[in-house]
């Protein structure tokens, strides 16, 4: 079948959308700006640290310079005499303790008994201004008995004795997980090809712009509120609620406008507990804003990881057997680690069908800030390892690969081999897009010395099939309110952190009520105001939060439609009066029962998943390692593009972020477990100069499961860019790099290498051509 | 441990904190801080001014940029950091914040591309970027693309990729149309002999 | 945020009392763009109780001018009206580039040419707060007496990062400070020391109010080179400059200086035997070899030291070849 690439020409799309026969411009797959796109460009929007309440504390901390230490007494009382200090607060104040998931409650606001990273949490002051609170934080005392610790998860593994943390079982381990499905050794056994090596993914960090932020007010009746820069305010509640041992109901939390969080603001954090905590203890509100150095010590970042990675392909190029062994970096607390264990081997088994497939992952506990959920949570890393081993092993057998890749192609509406079920796959289409826009076939290996490109696939979830927490209620809920103006209100529990959620919304309800999208107001992430939404994690707001408003206005609209009218505002007067009461619904998304029949088999089950391919071109300086990526053409299947500007966003935003990761992200640790360059001058992230071209291509697959077919558009797009870029940068020098990132010594180093075989291999040559 | 509420509630600064004489998008403000407040605290704490955002604190990421000219001087003037610029030494400057960028008739043509383009996910980094956009327009109405990256490339934004912002910026200029490529259909696709495994679990 | 100790800020009008009132308060410290002092000062590096802000001289040290054949800069340009100049692109295009690449566009609108010469040592162990530093144990430039980078070292190492040091050194330019005492010319290769804790010759009392480019530069043939991770808003890993006066196709002078190693710029020596060689591609060759010889990159910065030296030579030689018009 022919296909033409799309154009880019001039032009606003219709909008119409083939799926649901929309006729409305702004509707679902319109490129309706951004609602919240007016505030954000005049500046009059507030993020966290924007808001400022009369007789407001600055609260700040003091943190430990060990990287592993028993704390013996802890002694405010000079800070507390300092002038312009106000309250103090230690440990002890709010011992209980939580975590993001509610088998690996290990982290406490303030620690009581050990540090257990340098930059952990020990103490707390509110003062009058920021200033007074950073010098009375220096006149506390702390009495630490320092204890050895463990930096890497080697060290973590051969020295239980050392425990990081005493919510591990068995010595440092988080979790560990092991999983075989099929006869894996006797696959590899038959197999005609072989890519057996070892690699290592760096950690990185999210490095959102905006640093963490929380301001909390208590009123005369003690009910408190929270303003907190998170993506999850329900957990937020949760967790903070059951700490400071208030009711749930009298706790609110509220996300304001959100400066970027990439799965960084997805935990409960010190800040939360401790601007709550001091705002009881005081009366005042308190606001508590992280330093810069302060959000790369709160991290929950990227997981460094180490795998053993085995690919098998059969005679005819089909992958045989996956056999993946990881080990886990995690840093000093579980954070979401448990599934980061699972996540690194169960979502490997898509775009590409699996004969058999074996991982074995460790999470470690180790004394470094803690890792957690970065954009493509656990499987960014063995997705890396795997699709460079795919082009390694296909090589040997003599396939291109992106032959090796269509080969493979699991199809749509199928089993993986670890029991997940996926529905739509648009990846063949994906690899067509982005072979046609490189111009794969023409220009591959014409490119000149130096220059190469490379291929790579990937497959994300959208959205856990369950909630962090085991229960019955819906895991999104929405409520919509019809005003006799004919203005439509959205209250959604979901967190707008950027993607746009909000404005979909406001698409939804034009979309299902005939409205104009200009007419909805969107209530978003208010404890007290909005139904739960769990949260902005796992990539589950379009397709779950979607679902929920679909169907809250689907139940309006029917009633609109029975009262007739000519204008919206008649038609919303006309059922309010046929109603006899204020016009109203609610939708929910609700968990439906997913996942393989085995323990952890609901673990990376979802909905649905997408898809994503990109081809990578690079240019090598064969002298010096340095090397550059001058476009990544990206395609990603989305199910529906249910505003094509905003995945495109997503789309461009993740490739960025991958490349950067390949590139120039690492968090560096000395001896002691400092973390070198806690600022945005020492951690690198690319600035506009440093960012290839990139070229985004939306695939739409029209998922059964999705809101109008959507699914995720947010993680996935950014798997493939690390593994493209290496294996581009192979074809440009035959050298294959396993360790990010791909810094140029690294690759300098690897040429040299290539160099000493080519020049034994040609010595060998002439000796033997002696001989003969 | 709450400190004794007897104790004379303190100071924050030293008594004599001078008046500080600032021009900020157009206005005259007299604002009393220390010497040492910079720039954005005084505009983001002083005035209430909280478009200009901090990210870094040191110079690192551009969030904070404003537009500075010397008083008197024509135009907008060229975007500077407040974060690292002394509030005291910023008396001589007419600053322009992105507060100041709409006018009467609405927002400025590169706040409405940034909006309408996609450029704004979380926003964070944009008041910044927006104001290195608008200084570049005011000198470069027409730039190139590679002008257009120089000219940002010393604001970090997170979420974008910026290939977007350079759209933004391109149709603020009248280059070009927004974005419209539409999406691609996909085949329905068969299943392929995929199926799930027999498990083997490893019982720790 | 991060918020700055206590200061006076004081306002001269003129150089003059300026650099009195940089005499009259012991510790007192230079305010010029400020790019690189008030991180430093956020990051709790200096006791500084004064600062001295220059804004306020900028219409007596910001001109671009030739005097005696010399051309003399003020030190209040700002890098980018530097960097975007077009005499100096056209007759100095080596300085001009280092320039535009110094930090990102605000900084180098902000930063100025004195202050880039003053810039402060940098060392991934010293630019950084207050509460990183304890947890180190600090270091030899401030409040320690260890040294991170060379074990058992006792003189700081913090490496010289401006960028456009190494190109002036290549000019052979000189500075004028100015101080209650009176004035003093100072040739740049005598302006730097090799002590990261203060790496000027520049008195507490003095302050760095011209740079004097001698005559006939402009016809040297000359290139700078920046190493760097990030491509905008970023320290050198590594720079050097090159400037070569080529008399009917042989090298009649030749300068070569590195910087990013250590507290001071390095000018390679020992290039005389060069003299009247050929301008061309063995002698890029030769000058990365010397280059090599004589540059020990260290850990003070956190790109790979070994790979920062085992590249110079290719990045001296294309810089040289591109000096001499021939890459």
């Amino acid at each position: 079948m022919s296909m033409k690439l799309p154009s880019d020409g001039a032009g606003f799309p219709s909008g119409e959308s083939a799926l649901s026969g929309a006729r409305s411009t702004e509707g679902i797959g319109a490129r309706l700006p951004k609602s919240d796109g007016g505030v954000k460009a005049d500046g009059s929007g507030l993020y966290a640290d924007d808001l400022s309440f009369p007789r407001m504390l600055h609260a700040k901390f003091l943190r430990s310079p060990h990287a592993h230490a028993r704390i013996r007494n802890v002694d405010v009382s000079k800070a507390l005499a300092h002038p312009g200090v106000v309250a103090t607060l230690v440990g002890s104040e709010l011992p209980a303790r939580y975590g993001v998931i509610p088998w690996t409650h290990d982290e406490q606001a303030l620690a009581t008994d050990k540090v257990r990273f340098i930059g952990d949490e020990v103490a707390c002051v509110a003062a009058l201004d920021e200033r007074t609170a950073e010098e009375a934080c220096r006149l506390i005392e702390v009495d630490y008995e320092v204890l050895p610790k463990v930096l890497t998860p080697e060290d973590a593994l051969a020295h239980p004795e050392v425990k990081v943390n005493e919510k591990a079982k068995d010595g440092n381990i988080t979790k560990h997980v092991h999983l075989e499905f099929g006869p894996v050794d006797e696959a590899i056994a038959k197999a005609a090809s072989i890519a057996r090596q070892t690699y290592r993914y760096a950690g990185s960090t999210h490095a959102p712009i905006e640093p963490h932020c929380a301001v909390a007010r208590v009123d005369a009746d003690g009910n408190l509120t929270l303003w907190s820069s998170t993506q999850i305010p329900h957990y937020v509640q949760r967790e903070v609620s059951r700490v400071l041992g208030i009711p749930q109901s009298k706790l609110r939390v509220i996300q304001p406008l959100l400066g970027g969080a990439f799965g960084g603001k997805s935990d409960p954090f010190s800040l939360e507990f401790c601007a709550c905590k001091l705002a009881l203890k005081t009366g005042r509100p308190v606001k508590i804003l992280f330093t810069r150095e302060e959000v790369f010590y709160a991290h929950r970042g990227r997981h460094p990881m180490t795998m053993d990675v085995t690919v098998a392909l059969d005679g005819d190029g089909r992958i045989a057997a996956v056999d993946d062994k990881i080990l886990i970096d995690g840093g000093a607390y579980a954070s979401f680690g448990m599934i980061t264990a699972y996540y690194a081997g169960q979502l490997l088994t898509g775009p590409y069908r699996f004969g058999t497939y074996r991982f074995d992952s460790f999470r470690m506990y180790t004394n470094k800030p803690p890792c957690g959920p970065k954009r493509g949570h656990g499987s960014v890393q063995p997705r890396f390892a795997f699709e460079v081993a795919l082009d390694e092993a296909g090589e040997k057998l003599g396939l291109d690969p992106m032959e090796v890749r269509r080969r493979n192609f699991i199809g749509e509406e199928v089993d993986t081999v670890n029991g997940q079920r996926i529905t739509s796959n648009g990846f063949l289409k994906c690899l067509e897009l982005v072979e046609q826009a490189s111009g794969w076939k023409e220009r591959r290996g014409k490119l000149g010395r130096g220059r190469g490109l490379g291929v790579a696939g990937s497959m994300y979830i959208s959205g856990t099939a369950y909630p962090v927490y085991p229960n019955e209620m819906p895991q999104s809920g929405v409520l919509v309110k019809l005003d006799r103006s004919g203005r439509v209100t959205v209250y959604s529990g979901a967190s707008d952190i950027g993607q746009g959620v909000n404005t979909l919304l406001c698409q939804i309800a034009a979309e299902e009520l005939g409205c104009d999208a200009r007419n909805v107001t969107v209530v978003a992430a208010d404890t007290d105001l909005t139904p739960v939404d769990l949260g902005a994690y796992s990539s589950r707001v379009t397709f779950m939060n979607g679902q929920a408003a679909r169907e809250a206005c689907q139940k309006l609209a029917e009633k609109l439609r029975a009262a007739g009218g000519s204008t919206f505002a008649e038609a919303c007067q006309k059922a309010e009066a046929a109603e006899g009461a204020p016009l109203a619904a609610t939708g929910g998304y609700r968990t439906v029962k997913l996942g393989g029949n085995y323990r952890g088999g609901t673990i990376g089950a979802s909905p649905a998943y997408s898809f994503t391919a990109h081809v990578a071109e690079v240019e090598v300086d064969e002298e010096t390692g340095i090397w550059r990526v001058h476009r990544i053409w990206a395609a990603h299947d989305c199910g529906k593009a249910l505003n094509p500007t905003l995945v495109e966003g997503q789309i461009e935003g993740s490739v960025y972020m991958g490349a950067a990761e390949a590139h120039m992200e690492e968090m560096v640790y000395d001896q002691r477990g400092l973390l070198f360059g806690p600022s945005l001058l020492d951690y690198r992230i690319p600035t506009t100069v440093d960012t290839p071209a990139l070229d985004a291509y939306i695939v739409e697959s029209n998922d059964k499961n999705g809101p109008y077919g959507a699914k995720e558009a947010g993680e996935g797009p950014l798997h493939p860019a690390i593994p493209a870029i290496a294996n581009a940068i192979y074809d440009a020098c035959g050298i294959r790099i396993r360790e990010l990132p791909f810094y140029p010594q690294r690759v300098l180093k690897l040429l040299r290498e290539r160099d000493a075989r080519r020049d034994a291999l040609a010595a060998q040559e002439k000796g033997q051509g002696r001989v003969a | 441990m709450l400190a004794r509420l007897e104790r004379p509630p303190p100071l924050p600064y030293a008594p004599g904190v001078p008046l500080l004489r600032l021009c900020v998008n157009g206005e005259t403000h007299e604002v009393a801080a220390p010497p040492q407040r910079t720039l954005l605290e005084a505009l983001r704490y002083d005035l209430g001014l909280t478009g200009s955002k901090q990210g870094c604190d040191k110079g690192d990421c551009g969030a904070c940029t404003v537009l500075a000219k010397a008083l008197g001087a024509p135009g907008r003037g060229e975007a500077i950091l407040a974060c690292i610029t002394l509030a005291a030494d910023a008396q001589d400057l007419a600053v322009t914040t992105i507060e100041g960028l709409a006018g009467p008739s609405g927002l400025d043509p590169v706040q409405r591309a940034f909006a309408d383009c996609g450029a704004l996910q979380c926003g964070f980094c944009q008041p910044g970027m927006m104001l290195s956009a608008r200084a570049l327009l005011d000198k470069n109405p027409q730039p190139k693309l590679a002008q257009i990256q120089a000219a940002l490339s010393g604001n970090l934004c997170r979420c974008t990729g910026y290939t977007k912002i350079y759209e933004a910026v391109e149709v603020a200029a009248g280059l070009r149309m927004p974005s419209s490529r539409a999406p691609v259909q996909s085949e329905r696709a068969a299943a392929s002999d995929s199926k799930a495994q027999t498990v083997k679990e490893f019982a720790p | 945020m991060m918020t700055l100790p206590s200061v006076e800020v004081l306002r001269p009008r003129t150089v003059a009392e300026a650099v009195e009132a940089l005499a009259a308060h012991q510790g007192a410290r230079v305010l010029a763009g400020g790019t690189d002092i008030v991180p430093n000062l956020k990051y709790g590096m200096y006791e500084t109780q004064h600062l001295v802000a220059l804004r306020g001289l900028s219409s007596e040290l910001r001109y671009l001018r030739e005097e005696q054949g010399e051309l003399r800069i003020g030190a209040l340009c700002t890098i980018d009206e530097l960097a975007e100049n077009s005499l100096l692109r056209e007759k100095l295009p080596a300085l001009a580039e280092a320039c535009a690449g110094i930090a990102g566009p605000q900084l180098r609108r902000m930063g100025t040419l004195g202050g880039n010469l003053c810039l402060d040592t940098r060392c991934v162990y010293i630019n950084q707060s207050h509460f990183w530093r304890s947890a180190l144990g600090f270091c030899l430039k401030k409040d320690g007496t260890v040294c991170h980078v060379v074990a058992g070292g006792k003189r700081c190492v913090a490496a010289a990062s401006n960028d456009s040091a190494p190109v002036l050194l290549s000019y052979d330019a000189s500075v004028k400070l100015v101080s209650p005492r009176g004035e003093r010319v100072v040739k740049l290769r005598d302006f730097y020391l090799a002590d990261g804790v203060h790496n000027t010759v520049v008195e507490r009392d003095e302050l760095l109010v011209e740079v004097r480019i001698p005559r006939g530069t402009s016809s040297l043939k000359q290139a700078f080179y920046k190493l760097r991770t990030r491509a905008a808003i970023d320290f050198p890993a590594l720079n050097l400059a090159v400037a070569i006066r080529v008399s009917s196709g042989r090298a009649e002078s030749i300068a070569l200086s590195v910087s990013a190693l250590a507290a001071r710029p390095a000018i390679i020596k020992g290039l005389d035997d060069l003299i009247g060689k050929p301008a061309d591609a063995r002698l890029a060759e030769e000058l990365g070899r010397r280059a090599h010889k004589q540059c020990k990159p260290l850990t003070n910065i956190g790109t790979d030291p070994e790979w920062r030296r085992d590249i110079l030579p290719v990045l001296v030689r294309r810089t040289t070849l591109r000096a001499l018009g021939l890459s």
